[in-house]
């Protein structure tokens, strides 16, 4: 049967198959850290709140612990930073292992394929996403998984490129990191990512116009169009700004990195992913700059996942499922052998 | 003194070692050499002379030679399997040598004469060659600077050892990670919420059959797709995958490898077309 499931910074989605559907699993990854006392317990358990109790403190965990933090006054804690394990989250580790196993739920038979996403290496940080690829697939496995790790930009191409021969650029903006993979045929020719996001952007804006970073982040989500056209004091035009800022960041880098390799002379489609591309306008402005910039790939068309919050998961599952198929069918081959 | 000075010191040391030992054997093998020839100069050696005298002046001629060129070799400046040709070549002189000493001159007839003979000239051949390729190679560079600095120099240079050493890093990380045991000190003292075991979160459910992993698994074994008469496209392809899978390649690096991937492309291409997209 296999799952996929997609590690983000700001939610982690496991993808199955059910029938004639994908059935997508979602969690907010955050956490936050109440006082215990029996009154919280009993209220949040009849509130349905995500929660676990430890040394009494009350952990409460996904969506809910962003509800809890503008009620108490406080900023909900983050097990991950730009992509991976938050460096000074002593917490993240547990409390992320807390979410993949509600998330995911138990194998439905031992050994399970679980195809899990993690970020590339990024080319502006001095980051290594290589002891958060591996922490993934330990907590995986214990779990009685069968795990094998894609990048998260190939996961897109998996999902949204198929009708190339899954040749092209997969992109996934996300909250942390931009996640960039050339392929070709299936096979990544060039994988690695960009340490801006939405986070950055909702900085960015906040630092500007000195509204606070949650308020940014709900203003850009609930509907926003990329685009110049503002009214005085709203988030907007600064967030057109940013987003303008960003896709000119990430396309420079593409091209920066495919200086570097020597690509097939093909034409690469172009699939854009991630919760980021989400606002009306970003594929046009998108396309817009990409075709400015003269890549040193010939660019065919260009267009936008059918569910960008989902796309990483679903190329995941589309991995694992490839895997599982190829075994069963390995095993079948041996079983006419004997 | 931190490891990476250390290691060079090391590799100082080393090179400098080879170099005089090399020194040490060019110069001697010029000595053997000298003094055999000025043996069949003052003996008079001819074809009809005593086996001994001949033995004796063919030992220290082939003995010479072979030493006058290992030790250039080893004075000079490798590339990778330098120091493997030259142990080779060596060897095979010195081994001819040593056949031609058990079985002179009661022995020494046709066809083992052209089989010593021959395993001598091969090994000094190589010893030739080698040193031929590494001074040309030199020219190419146009470096023609003092041997053992260079050859230090040159064969690690700062990017490979921190190559290295990231590599043996990355390595070690992959080998310990992969055997992570969780011991989970707080696992036993976790109590869970009354929802956290009864839904796994919030769903959400899309029609899709999922055609795409038939569509990669097909993708990834070609072998599958064209099933008679495929063995030369089965093999162009993996090639290609095999070249491609290497990653995001060096600029430097990409110019040696750029010839075999437009070689590989362009028969892979004449074999298969890519669907493109409108
Ligand atoms: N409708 C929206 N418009 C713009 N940005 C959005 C929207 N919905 C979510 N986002 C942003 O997308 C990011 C999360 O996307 P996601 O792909 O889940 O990231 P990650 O994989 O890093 O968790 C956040 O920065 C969030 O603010
Ligand atoms: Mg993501």
């Amino acid at each position: 049967m296999a799952k996929g499931i997609d590690i983000g910074t700001m939610n982690i989605i496991c993808s199955e198959k059910e029938d004639g559907d994908i059935v997508f699993t979602q969690e907010r990854n955050a956490f936050l850290e109440l006082e215990s006392s029996d009154l919280t317990k009993t209220m949040m358990d009849s509130a349905q709140v995500l929660y676990i109790e430890r040394d009494n403190v009350v952990y409460v965990l996904g969506e809910d612990a962003f509800k809890f933090a503008t009620i108490f006054g406080k900023t909900a804690r983050r097990p991950m930073k730009s992509g991976i394990i938050s460096p000074n989250e002593k917490d993240a580790i547990p409390t992320i292992k807390l979410i993949l196993e509600r998330v995911l739920g138990e194998p439905r038979y031992r050994n399970e394929v679980l195809c899990i996403s993690s970020p590339a290496d990024p080319i502006d940080t001095n980051m290594n996403a290589l002891y958060h690829k591996k922490m993934m697939e330990a907590l995986a496995r214990k779990m009685n998984y069968k795990t094998h790790v894609i990048d998260e930009g190939l996961g897109v191409v998996y999902s949204e490129l198929s009708e190339y021969n899954f040749t092209g650029l997969g992109i996934s903006i996300g909250a942390g990191l931009t996640n960039v993979t050339l392929a070709y045929l299936a096979t990544p020719v060039m994988s690695f990512s960009i340490g801006r996001g939405g986070d950055w952007i909702d900085e960015q804006v906040s630092i500007t116009t000195g509204l606070s970073r949650e308020y940014v982040c709900s203003e850009k989500e609930r509907g926003f169009k990329i685009g110049l056209e503002v009214e005085y004091g709203s988030a907007y035009g600064a967030l057109s700004i940013y987003y303008d800022a960003l896709m000119t960041y990430i396309i420079k880098n593409i091209n920066r990195k495919l200086s570097e390799i020597t690509p097939p002379k093909v034409e690469f489609p172009v699939a854009l992913a991630g919760g980021s591309s989400l606002p009306e306008g970003f594929l046009e402005m998108f396309e817009r700059k990409l075709r400015e910039a003269k890549l040193q790939i010939n660019i065919s068309n260009i267009k936008r996942a059918k569910d960008p919050m989902y796309s990483v998961s679903k190329g995941c599952l589309i991995a694992a499922r490839a895997q599982e198929g190829e075994e069963i069918g390995h095993e079948e081959v041996t079983e006419e052998i004997v | 003194m931190d490891s990476n000075v250390i290691a060079q010191h090391r590799i100082l040391k080393h090179g400098s070692l080879i170099y005089y030992a090399g020194s040490a054997i060019f110069a001697s093998g010029i000595a053997l050499f000298a003094v055999g020839t000025a043996f069949i100069m003052m003996q008079k050696i001819h074809y009809g002379s005593e086996p001994e005298k001949i033995f004796l002046s063919s030992i220290f001629i082939g003995v010479g030679a072979t030493m006058i060129l290992t030790g250039m070799n080893m004075m000079m400046r490798q590339t990778r399997y330098g120091y493997h040709l030259i142990g080779a070549g060596t060897f095979a002189s010195l081994f001819a040598l040593l056949v031609f000493t058990y079985n002179y001159p009661q022995k020494w007839y046709y066809p083992l004469i052209n089989y010593v003979l021959a395993l001598y000239v091969v090994g000094l051949l190589v010893l030739v060659g080698n040193a031929f390729a590494n001074v040309v190679l030199w020219m190419i560079e146009g470096k023609p600077d003092t041997v053992m600095r260079r050859e230090v120099q040159r064969i690690y240079t700062d990017e490979e050892i921190e190559r290295d050493i990231e590599d043996a890093t990355r390595k070690s990380i992959e080998l310990s990670a992969s055997e992570l045991i969780f011991k989970e000190p707080y696992a036993k003292d976790v109590k869970y919420g009354k929802i956290f075991h009864e839904k796994r979160g919030t769903t959400t459910r899309i029609k899709d059959n999922l055609d795409e992993v038939t569509s990669l698994v097909k993708t990834v074994n070609p072998g599958e797709r064209i099933k008679s008469g495929s063995a030369e496209i089965e093999g162009a392809s993996k090639n290609l995958l095999d070249i491609l899978r290497v990653g995001s390649v060096k600029k430097s690096k990409s110019r040696e490898i750029k010839d075999k991937i437009v070689d590989t492309m362009e028969r892979f291409y004449s074999l298969i077309t890519v669907k493109r997209g409108g």
